[in-house]
């Protein structure tokens, strides 16, 4: 049977701590397992705990005063998240996290996190490129929200994950969260770029014919 | 029907409130015993209608963008 320390090995977060330090981190870490759906986290209830992910996917969202939706981030194997409030005093959860598929997660309290990072250097560095990353994603979707329209967000959307080399699915409703809008509008709007050429509607794949028009 | 993809109906957060069955415009979902399904599946045109009626977020209708072979 696998030890908490081996698991922990296979998170690509941990993967230049020093024996040592997965053993103390090993020591306080929770291992949970979520079923696709359920929620992890709630966003503005206190931290208890920053989490990293050793199987699984989740979404990272937050919900504006009106109601709407908007997807931060979606996370698999060797991310983390929560690990931000977790070095706040009085940290509350910045977003709901969800399971997007059967998901195992290690729960590191807050307070033995911070006590962690003081006693190795490896694990210290590791949450500054975890925060330097997320600060980065962050970055460029304010900018994405508040610079351009939602024909061009999702016109760059469509170009970017076309050329991803992971081959990854979405719905419309998934799209409309990721881009800051509802999920009548993407379906409009791909109707639009349809008509204009710029795409075709396939059964499950949205194929782009137009770089050009769409660019 | 190889590879004929079908909306996913997630009957953990389906409520059974029928109505994808009822805006179904092709007439190919159908109420079973354990919640909607597709019935017809050759007279699924995946509009993904089902999946935009659904209150409970419980019906997914996934795609993958590509870029067409002609590009």
């Amino acid at each position: 049977m696998e030890t908490i320390a081996q698991a922990l090995r296979r998170i690509l977060f941990f993967a230049d701590c020093s024996e040592d330090a997965l053993a103390r981190t090993a020591r306080v870490a929770h291992a949970r397992t979520y079923a696709a759906g359920e929620t992890v986290i709630l966003e503005g209830y206190p931290c208890q705990a920053a989490y990293f992910i050793a199987e699984g996917n989740v979404r990272v969202s937050r919900l504006s005063l009106g109601g709407r939706e908007q997807v931060l981030a979606q996370l698999g194997p060797g991310q983390a998240f929560n690990t931000v409030p977790a070095f706040q005093a009085h940290g509350m959860n910045h977003a709901t996290v969800q399971a997007l598929t059967p998901a195992i997660l290690y729960a590191i309290p807050a307070a033995d996190l911070r006590r962690l990072v003081g006693e190795c250097p490896q694990l210290a560095l590791a949450v500054l490129h975890d925060f330097a990353e997320r600060l980065d994603h962050l970055t460029n979707l304010v900018e994405d929200l508040s610079l351009h329209t939602v024909r061009g967000r999702l016109a760059r959307f469509l170009l970017e994950h076309a050329e991803a080399d992971a081959a990854r699915r979405f719905t419309q409703e998934e799209i409309a969260a990721r881009l800051g809008t509802v999920r009548d509008m993407v379906g409009r709007t791909l109707r639009a770029f349809a008509s204009a050429g710029l795409l075709r509607m396939d059964r499950q794949r949205i194929v782009l014919l137009d770089r050009e028009g769409l660019e | 029907m190889e590879n004929w993809a079908l909306p996913e109906f997630n009957l953990l957060l389906c409520d059974r409130c029928g109505i994808c069955v009822e805006r179904c415009p092709a007439g190919a979902a159908e109420m079973g015993t354990d919640g909607p399904f597709i019935a017809r599946p050759a007279d699924c045109t995946y509009c993904a209608l089902c999946e935009s009626v659904c209150a409970r977020h419980a019906i997914s209708c996934w795609y993958e963008v590509v870029w067409g072979t002609d590009t």
